[in-house]
């Protein structure tokens, strides 16, 4: 009875928040894209029996389903372990309240379980489960199915949440999740040896034998338990909130950068800001996964023909922080922004680091995602072309266009899908951005040829780099423009 | 050295800020007194272009402040926490401010050195973010960093809230030491009457965004401010 109090008070936490009712219409966005998610999704859902029955071995779908399960649950599990937002629930208040210690932590453990992102991929399984599993089983068997998916969630849940806690995200775990994961399907790939075999014999033997549910129920309570005896280990909040304060001081030595002056001073100061916090932090771990992006389409031959898409991509992944970060770069500083300000930085200066931090975020990108270029000469050139654009001509649209973002961001709160500081605004700055050399591309291939779509766009790069001073002085008049509007809306907490 | 000609700012039709005229001179030391939205703050914020005057001027030694630069580099100031980059140890912050004035490391540990007895101790040295210091050595860095570029015109809004006794006993002196030796004009608002007085040779009471009194310090200046409050 507690606990579900605490939960619906909880509930009402995030309903009465300030930015739940300003933040209508990004929720409204947000919620569109869901629903997208879920069709498609849903659609995988049933069409996933057809799809697995093509594949011509001598397993049947499920068999093959449960053969890649631990590769979803491994996934799952380090996604996870990067993107799940501990609970931030504000213990102190509670903790003084008559309130037994017991039923708090179970709070703390259990509530993550009830965010609808766990049962997500239920949109694949339960179709997938009725129509594969019930046709060459039975309806015990796809039920048990669905049962240990959402098990397999529980316990991913529950462990993501141990491990971060104990361990916390640094960049040396996320390092070794990625080597173990790429071993891992190393390994499969050269055959040495299979886990798609374990796996498949592993979930076979939970959904086949009656009693195999106990099993996955057993993963669950361990890592239940292992949760509580954490807790019981640090008793005081203190002690566990300190892995995802993030004070962790990255003391990168930047010194290198002094070289240039106080443009340097300043984007030294930038690229502090972004390892010491922990929102922009998990920006940086989530473009590692973007950065394979190109994967899914270059190797796609449906993507293959549309070189408007392919130029899309291109883009995406060789501007990859460019776009990550380029529309924040003045709202990063919304909590030193009357700092700034104030202190002797003309404002050309303070422009100019944000455009260089930008360039050097484009250069390495684009050296990151030279390996695409092992896909052929027409994805090269397409990078190439991305690269000189996105110098040219993006980067003073996103310098330009950030000034319109004034809402505060709290860079202390993590992480993953935190929108907090998006507003509607921001949706309309990047769709043109992304989508009009898309359209220039597309056009220009339907009605000349590739090489000329390209070239275009190299040509209009190639301007805007040689107009740099030009277009900076126009992105100083404009932020100018903006600058009280930009500290009233800063000072906005 | 400042000079606000006819400034207003007017909020929804709220006017917060309304002063016709006002010149401080080279030297001065002025304080500003009053009540909770007398517009203390939104003068300072006026004065420092953080907010746009819906009429009127301010002018820094004859330079418009409005979308300028020019004063950035002699005036030091500190208004709140915004003003700190909190994510910086006390000393990044101090060498980033530093440089922003072209000063050399040699320069800035003597700087720092010269802060040591202000700081008591607990600022330099302890590898702690500024954001994880509490609010009272927050406000030390704030200050110390605002004098750091050697500034003409200090602007400091409520400098001794949340100080401990006895900095805020060596800040008094600490001020009053640079207007003699550097001649230095600084802007101090301030709720404590005994502050103001102490260290300002001219106070100013706002009220609703009106100047309601321009007095030149003297012994009888505290307490007609405290007749002027008392209520």
């Amino acid at each position: 009875m507690l606990l579900f109090n605490l939960l619906v008070q909880d509930w009402k936490k995030g309903l009465r928040s300030q930015g739940f009712y300003k933040n209508l219409a990004v929720s409204f966005i947000l919620g569109i894209f869901a629903m997208y998610l879920a069709a498609i999704l849903l659609f995988l859902g049933f069409s996933l029996h057809e799809l697995l029955e093509k594949i011509h071995d001598n397993l049947n779908p499920m068999e093959l389903f449960n053969g890649i399960m631990l590769y979803i649950f491994l996934i799952g599990l380090s996604f996870r372990f990067f993107m799940q937002q501990l609970n931030t629930f504000n213990m102190a208040s509670y903790q003084t309240l008559p309130i037994k210690r017991a039923t708090l932590i179970n709070f703390f453990l259990l509530k993550p379980l009830i965010n609808p992102i766990n049962y997500f991929l239920l949109l694949v399984v339960v179709p997938f489960a009725l129509q594969s599993v019930m046709g060459y089983y039975n309806e015990w068997m796809a039920f048990r199915f669905v049962i240990s998916f959402v098990l397999m969630s529980w316990f991913n849940s529950l462990m993501a949440a141990f491990l971060k806690r104990k361990f916390g995200t640094s960049l040396l775990s996320f390092v070794t999740v990625i080597a173990i994961l790429g071993s891992i399907s190393m390994l499969e790939y050269f055959q040495v040896y299979s886990l798609f075999h374990i796996s498949k014999s592993l979930f076979g033997f939970i959904v086949i034998k009656p009693l195999g549910l106990i099993l996955p129920l057993m993963a669950v309570g361990i890592a239940f338990l292992l949760n509580k005896w954490f807790f019981s280990q640090n008793y005081y909040s203190e002690a566990f909130n300190k892995h995802t304060d993030g004070d962790k001081t990255y003391n990168a030595d930047l010194s290198f950068l002094n070289r240039f002056g106080i443009v340097g001073e300043i984007m030294s100061l930038e690229i502090k800001l972004i390892l010491r916090h922990n929102r922009t932090k998990s920006i940086l771990y989530m473009s590692a996964f973007f950065l394979l992006y190109g994967l899914l389409f270059y190797t796609n031959p449906i993507y293959t023909k549309s070189s408007g898409m392919l130029f899309f991509v291109a883009m995406f992944v060789s501007g990859l922080l460019m776009f990550m970060f380029g529309q924040w770069v003045i709202s990063w500083d919304s909590s030193h922004f009357d700092s700034l300000m104030t202190q002797n930085i003309p404002i050309r200066t303070y422009l100019d680091a944000n455009y260089y931090l930008l360039l050097v975020f484009n250069v390495v990108c684009f050296v990151l995602t030279s390996p695409y270029f092992y896909f052929g000469k027409q994805i090269m050139y397409m990078h190439l072309a991305a690269f000189i654009f996105n110098v040219g001509v993006n980067i003073y649209l996103l310098l330009f266009m950030s000034t319109f973002n004034t809402k505060r961001i709290d860079l202390s709160k993590s992480s993953a899908m935190n929108y907090q500081g998006t507003t509607f605004k921001s949706f309309l700055i990047i769709m043109p951005i992304f989508f009009l050399p898309m359209l220039i591309v597309w056009l220009l291939t339907t009605f000349a040829s590739i090489s000329v779509a390209l070239w275009t766009l190299t040509l209009l790069g190639t301007i805007g780099i040689l107009l740099r001073n030009q277009l900076i002085t126009l992105c100083v008049s404009q932020f100018n423009r903006r600058k009280y509007a930009l500290a009233e809306g800063f000072r906005e907490i | 050295m400042i000079k606000v000609s006819d400034l207003q700012k007017t909020y929804n039709g709220v006017t917060v800020l309304d002063i016709p005229a006002l010149k401080i001179a080279q030297g001065e030391s002025f304080g500003l007194v009053g009540n909770n939205g007398a517009g203390k703050t939104t003068f300072f914020r006026l004065i420092l272009d953080l907010i746009e005057p819906t009429r009127g001027e301010v002018m820094i030694q004859n330079q418009k402040v409005m979308r300028n630069d020019a004063w950035k580099s002699t005036t030091g100031s500190f208004l709140d926490e915004g003003f700190l980059i909190d994510f910086l140890n006390p000393e990044e912050y101090f060498k980033f401010v530093g440089k922003l004035h072209h000063k050399s490391e040699g320069d800035i540990a003597d700087f720092l050195e010269s802060m040591q007895d202000f700081f008591n101790g607990e600022v330099l040295e302890t590898k702690k973010l500024i954001r994880d210091f509490s609010k009272g050595n927050q406000k030390k860095i704030g200050i110390a960093a605002s004098l750091l570029g050697d500034p003409k015109i200090l602007i400091l809004d409520e400098p001794f809230t949340a100080l401990d006794p006895s900095s805020q006993i060596r800040l008094k002196r600490f001020l009053t030491d640079l207007q003699t030796q550097q001649n230095m004009t600084m802007l101090i608002s301030s709720h404590d009457l005994n502050h103001i007085t102490d260290i300002c040779s001219r106070t100013v009471v706002l009220e609703k965004g009106q100047i309601v009194k321009d007095l030149q310090t003297n012994s009888y200046t505290l307490k007609e401010l405290e007749n002027y409050f008392a209520i």
